[in-house]
C-alpha cells in the first residue's frame, strides 16, 4: 500500500514539468564569503555590512519558501556566498526540511561547527556539496587569497566526514590551481560519496565589477585544457558519451532571434540573498530579475519569467551566428542569455571564448554540424 | 520484538516526516536521519493506502478508520481491519508514523510501539 522510491524515479516530474511547475530553486543565503576567491562571481566581504543588510530575513525566507512548495517545489539548494556565514543558517535549513523540501548545501566547509554535524546527521540534507580549491596549502591559499582557510577547509571537511555525513566534491579547475589538478582529483576520489565533478568554466562576476571580471579572465583555462580535462575524466561535456545529443529537444525548431533555449524559468528559479528572483543563478540583467520584497512569487512564476523568456533578439549578428549555430542548442556550447549578458552587457551577443570551446569540443569529438555564418572561413 | 497493533490505537504522522499532496498523490518525505537508506528516497502510497492515510488525522483509532472506509466503500468492516491494522503497522515500523493506544494519548509518543 506504500512503497519507496528514489525521488528522480518519480513518475510524476514529467508530468509536473508540462504543467511548468517551479519544481526546483537556489537559494542565496548571503553573497558574504569569508574566502576571497579569484575565480568566484558573487562574493562579497565577510565583514560588508551593507550586502548584509540586504539578506533576506529569516521571516522573509519562510514567507519565499512557503509559497514555493504550496507552487509545488520539491528541490531546494542552500548556496552563497558562504551560507553557514549566517548565524541563523540552522533554523533556515530546519525551516525548509519541515517544508518537505529536499535541501541541498553548498558550502566551503570551513565555518562548519560541531553543531553543524549534529545538525545534517540528525536532519540528513541530500547533498553537501564542497569545492577543493587545492590539494596543498599553498595552492588553496593562492585561489582563497584567505590566510589558514586550508586548515580550516580540511577540519570542517573532516567533521563531516567523522560525523558520518557524506559530501559531494568537486574541483574547480582555474589558472592558480591547475598544476595541482591530478593531486585534487585524487583528493576528491578519496573523500567524495559518490562521483566527483570538475568545472573548469568561469562564469563572470554577477555585479559585472571590471577588475574582479580582469581576474576571472586570467584564472580561464584555454579551450585546449579544457578539452583535455574533459577526455581525463570522462565526466565533463566533452567525455559523456550523450555529447551532442540535444538539450532541449523541443528547442530545435526554435527561430533564430529565440534567446532562451535553456530551461531557465522552466522548472526552477534563483532567489538572490537580497530577494531577487532570477530565471538561473547566471541571469543578472537589472530588467529580467523580480524583486520578492515588492511582489509574490506566483506573478513572478506566472507572468514575469514568462515574459522574460519570450524575449528575442533583433540583432543581425545574433540571428545569423548564434541564433542559428547547432552547436548552441546542444550541450557543447556555454552561450546563453545570461551568460552572454554578463560577458557583453547584452543577452544577443557571441562570445568568442564559448564560440572557441564548443567549437574544439565538436571537432575533438568529430560531431559535424553546420557551421553559422560567424564560423563561415 | 514488535508489539501488535492494536485496532484501538490511533495513528499520526510522525514528526520526523513531511507528507506532501502534489498532484492529487501523497508523498511522504522523510526530514530526520534512519528512516530511508538514501537521502532522497520518499514514500508514496498506492489508491488503498492513499483512502487510509486520509483518515489517519489522529483523532479516530484503527477501528474507527476502518468502519469509516467500510461505509465509503460498501465493504465488511473485518476485511478493512485487517489491511489498515497491517497498513499502520507497516507505516509504524518505517517510523513514518506514531501510534498511541488511545485519543486520550495523542499529543504524547506511545513507548509500546517504539521501535
Amino acid at each position: 500500500m506504500f512503497t519507496h522510491f528514489e525521488i528522480h524515479q518519480f513518475p510524476l516530474w514529467d508530468r509536473l514539468r508540462e504543467k511548468r511547475i517551479p519544481l526546483s530553486f537556489d537559494l542565496e543565503l548571503t553573497a558574504r564569503c569569508n574566502f576571497n576567491c579569484r575565480h568566484c562571481y558573487i562574493n562579497l566581504p565577510a565583514d560588508d555590512v551593507q550586502a548584509k543588510d540586504r539578506e533576506l530575513t529569516l521571516e522573509e525566507i519562510r514567507h519565499i519558501a512557503r509559497k514555493a512548495v504550496q507552487m509545488g517545489a520539491v528541490w531546494c539548494l542552500i548556496t552563497g556566498g558562504e551560507p553557514l556565514l549566517r548565524k541563523d543558517f540552522p533554523d533556515i535549513y530546519l525551516l525548509l526540511k519541515r517544508l518537505g523540501l529536499l535541501v541541498s548545501v553548498f558550502t566551503n566547509a570551513s565555518l562548519v561547527t560541531s553543531e553543524h554535524a549534529r545538525l545534517f546527521k540528525k536532519y540528513p540534507p541530500r547533498d553537501i556539496e564542497v569545492t577543493v580549491y587545492g590539494a596543498s596549502k599553498e595552492t588553496f591559499e593562492q585561489v582563497t587569497r584567505r590566510s589558514h582557510s586550508f586548515e580550516a577547509f580540511l577540519r570542517g571537511l573532516q567533521l563531516l566526514l567523522n560525523s558520518g555525513i557524506r559530501v559531494r566534491l568537486k574541483n574547480m579547475v582555474i589558472r592558480s590551481n591547475r598544476h595541482e589538478f591530478d593531486e585534487i582529483s585524487s583528493f576528491c576520489l578519496k573523500h567524495t560519496k559518490d562521483y566527483y565533478r570538475s568545472d573548469p568554466f568561469l562564469c563572470l562576476r554577477n555585479d559585472r565589477d571590471p577588475a574582479r571580471n580582469a581576474e576571472i579572465r586570467a584564472e580561464r583555462l584555454t579551450p585546449m585544457e579544457i578539452i583535455a580535462i574533459g577526455r581525463s575524466e570522462r565526466r565533463s561535456v566533452a567525455g559523456q558519451p550523450a555529447a551532442g545529443a540535444l538539450l532541449f529537444p523541443e528547442q530545435r525548431d526554435a527561430p533564430d532571434n529565440a534567446l532562451f533555449r535553456c530551461g531557465a524559468g522552466q522548472d526552477s528559479f534563483t532567489v538572490g540573498y537580497d530577494g531577487r528572483l532570477r530565471l538561473c543563478s547566471a541571469l543578472c540583467r537589472p530588467d529580467c530579475v523580480y524583486d520578492l520584497r515588492r511582489g509574490d512569487l506566483s506573478d513572478a512564476w506566472q507572468d514575469f519569467v514568462p515574459a522574460v523568456r519570450e524575449r528575442c533578439s533583433t540583432r543581425t549578428e545574433y540571428r545569423h551566428a548564434c541564433g542559428r549555430c547547432e552547436l548552441a542548442r546542444i550541450n557543447l556550447c556555454r552561450w546563453c542569455p545570461a551568460n552572454s549578458y554578463l560577458e557583453t552587457g547584452e543577452m544577443d551577443r557571441p562570445v568568442d571564448y564559448f564560440c572557441q570551446i564548443a567549437h574544439a569540443e565538436a571537432a575533438s569529438l568529430g560531431i559535424r554540424h553546420s557551421r553559422s555564418d560567424r564560423h563561415q572561413p | 520484538m514488535d508489539a501488535q497493533v492494536s485496532l484501538d490505537a490511533v495513528c499520526t504522522p510522525s514528526e520526523d516526516v513531511v507528507v506532501r499532496e502534489i498532484e492529487g498523490n501523497v508523498i511522504i518525505i522523510p526530514v530526520a536521519a534512519g528512516i530511508v537508506e538514501v537521502e532522497g528516497e520518499l514514500f508514496t502510497l498506492n489508491p488503498t493506502g492513499h483512502a487510509i492515510w486520509r483518515k489517519l488525522d489522529g483523532q479516530r483509532t484503527l477501528k474507527e478508520v476502518a468502519s469509516a472506509l467500510s461505509r465509503d466503500y460498501d465493504a465488511p468492516s473485518s476485511d478493512i481491519e485487517v489491511d489498515v491494522v497491517a497498513f499502520a503497522d507497516a507505516l509504524r515500523q518505517r517510523r513514518l508514523v506514531v501510534l498511541h493506544e488511545h485519543r486520550a494519548s495523542v499529543g504524547s509518543r506511545c513507548t509500546t510501539f517504539a521501535r
